[in-house]
C-alpha cells in the first residue's frame, strides 16, 4: 500500500503504545545462556524487542499451531470446541518465516479447513522485520525464491535514523495509529530496497540448483537405498529437526481426563514423522505393522515433503532455508543443502 | 434491539465460519454381537435420529471421549435400514474402550470420511472381491450394497480368506453366502481346525477355483502382505491395473488430511483414500 517513516528516537514509543494496546509478540533473548538465543514471545516492554536476532529457536508458527493445542473438551459425553482466538501483533518476523506461515495456511485451509489454526492466523497482524543479522545456518537466498512473502501486513526495514514501514493490507495501515509516522520519501524506500536485497549476498550456506532441478532429482533418488542409508545412519530419530521446523505441521491427537475422570480435552500435539512409530500400527495379538520401519526411510519422507512433494501445492519447496533443522539436529546431519547437494543430478 | 451477530476474534461472522473438523457426532448402539475373541459388531444410529450418508468403503474416526479416536471402515452398506455398523478389533486403549461398550449405551463419531469404492466404475461390470481377515468388515458395505442391488452388477465373485475357522466374521452371512446363488463365494483358511471341510490355504490358491474375466473389476482389502499376491494372481489373468481396486490400511489419525501419520508418499490415504485405483498408486514406492 504505502511506505512509512518512523525515527529511531520515535520507534520505541511506538512499539511501547502498540503493546498496551494488544498482545505483541516478538523476537527476544532468552535469558541466562552463554550464547545468545532468541525467541519469540509476548512482550512486556519495547526494551525486550531484538530486532537484531539472527533466527528464533522455535518459528513462528507456534502462535497458531501451539505445540499443545486443545481441540475441544467434553464433560460426559459432551462436547464443545475450544477455538477462543485473541487479536494480537506478530512483530518482527524474518520474511523466510512469513513465507511458511503462508505455507501453514494454505495446508490447513486445503480441502478440510481447520479452523484451530486458522481463526488464530486471521486474528494476527504481521509484521516482516529485514534480516538485521543472518544465522550460520541460513540459506534462505537459494531456496525456493520464486515463492515471495505472502500474508504479512507490512514489512519494517531499518534503515539510517530510523524505519521504514511498508503496509500491506488494511490491518497493517492500522499500525500506524500507534505511532509518530510520516509518509517515507523516495531515497528512505530506495535505502529500504537496498536494505533487503543485499541481505540476500549474506547466506552462508547454499543449496544448488533450482526448486524445479531439486525436486526432480530428489524424487528421482527415492529408490536410491545405500544413498538414504548413508545419509541416515547418524539418526537419533528424535525428531528435533521436525520440531523446530516452520512447515512441518503434523501432530498427534491424544485425550486425557480431569481428576473428575468425567470432563476432559482432546488435544494435539506436534508430532514427528522421524520418530519410530510415526507411521506404525497395531494390528492386534501383539502384531504391528509400521509402513516406515527403517531410519533411512523416515528420513528420506522428510525431504520429499520438503524438497518434492507439496511443491505442486505451494508453489515451491516446503523448505524456506531458516536453517533451524540444521542447527537442531542432534547428530548434525538435517542440513539440507548438504544432504540436498549430495544427491546427484536426475538423468 | 436487533441481536448484534456473533463475531469471531478473527473478524469472521460466526455464521461464516466453518464447524470445528473435530467435534464429532454421537452415535447409539442399537447391538453388539461379539463376533470373535477380538472383534465386536456394532450395529449403530445416530443419536439425532438423522440418517448416516455414506458410500460403501468411507471410513469413519470412532471415538471415546478420555479414549480418543480410531479409523474404521463402515462395514455395512447404505442401502441397508436407518442403521450401519462398524466393526471394532480389540488392539490398544480406544479399540479396547469401544469394545467393553454394551447396545444402549454411546460412542462418536466423525464422518463418513475419505473416497469409497467407485460404483460408477464398478456398475455394469464383472466384480471379484479379495478379502482377508479383517478386510472383510470395509468390503462387506460393498458387498451388501451389490446384493441389495443385484441387477447391477454382472458376475460376482467372493474370495475370503481367514487365519483360522474361528477367526471367520460375520459367520451367519457366510453361511447365506454359501448357498446364494446372487453371489459365487469361495472362502480358504491359513490354517484348518477339526470339523473344517472347506479349503485350507492361502487365499490366491482360490484363484484356480473359477475362473475370473480379464475384464472384469476386482477390489482388495487385507493385510499389507496379501496385495502383491493377489496382483500378481490378477497379471497372470491379465486383468488392467485399473480395473484393480486396492482398500488400504494406515494410521489415518486426523481423519482428514492434515495429521500426516497415513501418507503413502505424497497421498493421504484418510482424504485420497483408502480406496485407490492400483493404476494411480502402483508408481508410489511406500504403496504396497
Amino acid at each position: 500500500m504505502h511506505s512509512h517513516y518512523i525515527k529511531e528516537k520515535d520507534f520505541k514509543a511506538f512499539v511501547a503504545k502498540l503493546i498496551a494496546a494488544k498482545p505483541v509478540i516478538g523476537p527476544t533473548a532468552k535469558a541466562s545462556r552463554q550464547q545468545e538465543r532468541f525467541v519469540f514471545a509476548q512482550l512486556s516492554r519495547p526494551e525486550d524487542l531484538r530486532l537484531d536476532y539472527d533466527v528464533t529457536i522455535l518459528p513462528p508458527k507456534k502462535e497458531f499451531f501451539p505445540p499443545r493445542q486443545d481441540l475441544l473438551s467434553f464433560d460426559g459425553g459432551r462436547a464443545k470446541p475450544c477455538l477462543e482466538p485473541v487479536e494480537k501483533v506478530l512483530f518482527g518476523v524474518h520474511f523466510y518465516d512469513v513465507k511458511a506461515l503462508d505455507m501453514t495456511d494454505a495446508l490447513f485451509q486445503e480441502r478440510n479447513e481447520d479452523r484451530n489454526y486458522l481463526a488464530h492466523r486471521e486474528a494476527a497482524t504481521i509484521v516482516i522485520s529485514n534480516v538485521q543479522k543472518v544465522s550460520p545456518r541460513a540459506f534462505w537466498a537459494s531456496i525456493g525464491t520464486e515463492v515471495k512473502p505472502r500474508g504479512h501486513d507490512a514489512w519494517l526495514t531499518k534503515v539510517a535514523g530510523g524505519y521504514v514501514l511498508e503496509t500491506a493490507t488494511t490491518k497493517g495501515e492500522a499500525l500506524l495509529g500507534f505511532g509518530s509516522f510520516a509518509a517515507a520519501s523516495e531515497s528512505q524506500i530506495g535505502e529500504a530496497r537496498r536494505v533487503n536485497e543485499s541481505a540476500a549476498g549474506k547466506c552462508p550456506k547454499a543449496l544448488r540448483g533450482t526448486s524445479a532441478s531439486v525436486a526432480k532429482k530428489v524424487r528421482a533418488a527415492f529408490g536410491n537405498e545405500p544413498l538414504w542409508t548413508e545419509l541416515a545412519k547418524d539418526c537419533f530419530s528424535c525428531g528435533s529437526c521436525n520440531t523446530v521446523c516452520p512447515t512441518c505441521y503434523c501432530f498427534d491427537v491424544q485425550d486425557w481426563w480431569n481428576v473428575d475422570q468425567k470432563s476432559g480435552a482432546r488435544t494435539r500435539y506436534w508430532d514427528s514423522c522421524l520418530t519410530e512409530d510415526f507411521a506404525k500400527l497395531s494390528l492386534g495379538a501383539g502384531a504391528a505393522e509400521n509402513f516406515r520401519e527403517e531410519r533411512a526411510e523416515r528420513f528420506r519422507h522428510r525431504f520429499m515433503r520438503k524438497a518434492a512433494y507439496l511443491n505442486a501445492k505451494l508453489g515451491g519447496p516446503a523448505c524456506v532455508g531458516c536453517g533451524r533443522c540444521s542447527a537442531a539436529c542432534t547428530a548434525d546431519i538435517a542440513d539440507p543443502t548438504e544432504v540436498i547437494n549430495k544427491i546427484p543430478e536426475a538423468a | 434491539m436487533p441481536a448484534t451477530p456473533r463475531v469471531c476474534a478473527c473478524g469472521k461472522k460466526a455464521a461464516d465460519v466453518k464447524p470445528n473438523i473435530f467435534l464429532p457426532r454421537e452415535a447409539e448402539i442399537v447391538r453388539v454381537e461379539k463376533t470373535t475373541e477380538l472383534e465386536r459388531v456394532f450395529t449403530l444410529r445416530l443419536a439425532d435420529g438423522g440418517r448416516m450418508e455414506f458410500a460403501p468403503g468411507q471410513i469413519v474416526e470412532a471415538g471415546l471421549f478420555g479414549y480418543g479416536e480410531i479409523p474404521l471402515g463402515l462395514a455395512s452398506s447404505p442401502t441397508r435400514k436407518n442403521t450401519f455398523d462398524l466393526v471394532v478389533r480389540s488392539v490398544g486403549r480406544v479399540s479396547s474402550a469401544l469394545n467393553r461398550l454394551e447396545a444402549g449405551q454411546s460412542l462418536q463419531l466423525r464422518g463418513p470420511l475419505g473416497r469409497g469404492f467407485p460404483l460408477e466404475e464398478l456398475r455394469g461390470h464383472d466384480l471379484l472381491v479379495v478379502a482377508g481377515g479383517i478386510g472383510l468388515c470395509p468390503t462387506r458395505s460393498l458387498i451388501q450394497y451389490v446384493l441389495d442391488r443385484r441387477q447391477e452388477f454382472k458376475r460376482f465373485t467372493l474370495f475370503y480368506g481367514a487365519r483360522d475357522p474361528k477367526q471367520q466374521l460375520f459367520t451367519s452371512e457366510l453361511a447365506d453366502w454359501r448357498k446364494s446363488k446372487d453371489v459365487e463365494y469361495h472362502e480358504t483358511v491359513d490354517k484348518g481346525a477339526a470339523g473344517w471341510t472347506g479349503n485350507v490355504g492361502v487365499i490366491t490358491a482360490l484363484f484356480s477355483k473359477t475362473r475370473i474375466d480379464p475384464g472384469a473389476k476386482i477390489v482388495i482389502c487385507g493385510p499389507p502382505i496379501m496385495f502383491k499376491f493377489v496382483v500378481r494372481e490378477l497379471d497372470k489373468l491379465g486383468v488392467p491395473h485399473r480395473n484393480v481396486y486396492l482398500d488400504l490400511e494406515r494410521r489415518m489419525k486426523c481423519g482428514v488430511g492434515k495429521c500426516g501419520h497415513c501418507q503413502i508418499n505424497d497421498k493421504y490415504v484418510c482424504v485420497d483414500g483408502p480406496v485407490f485405483a492400483l493404476s494411480e498408486i502402483e508408481h508410489l514406492e511406500e504403496a504396497l
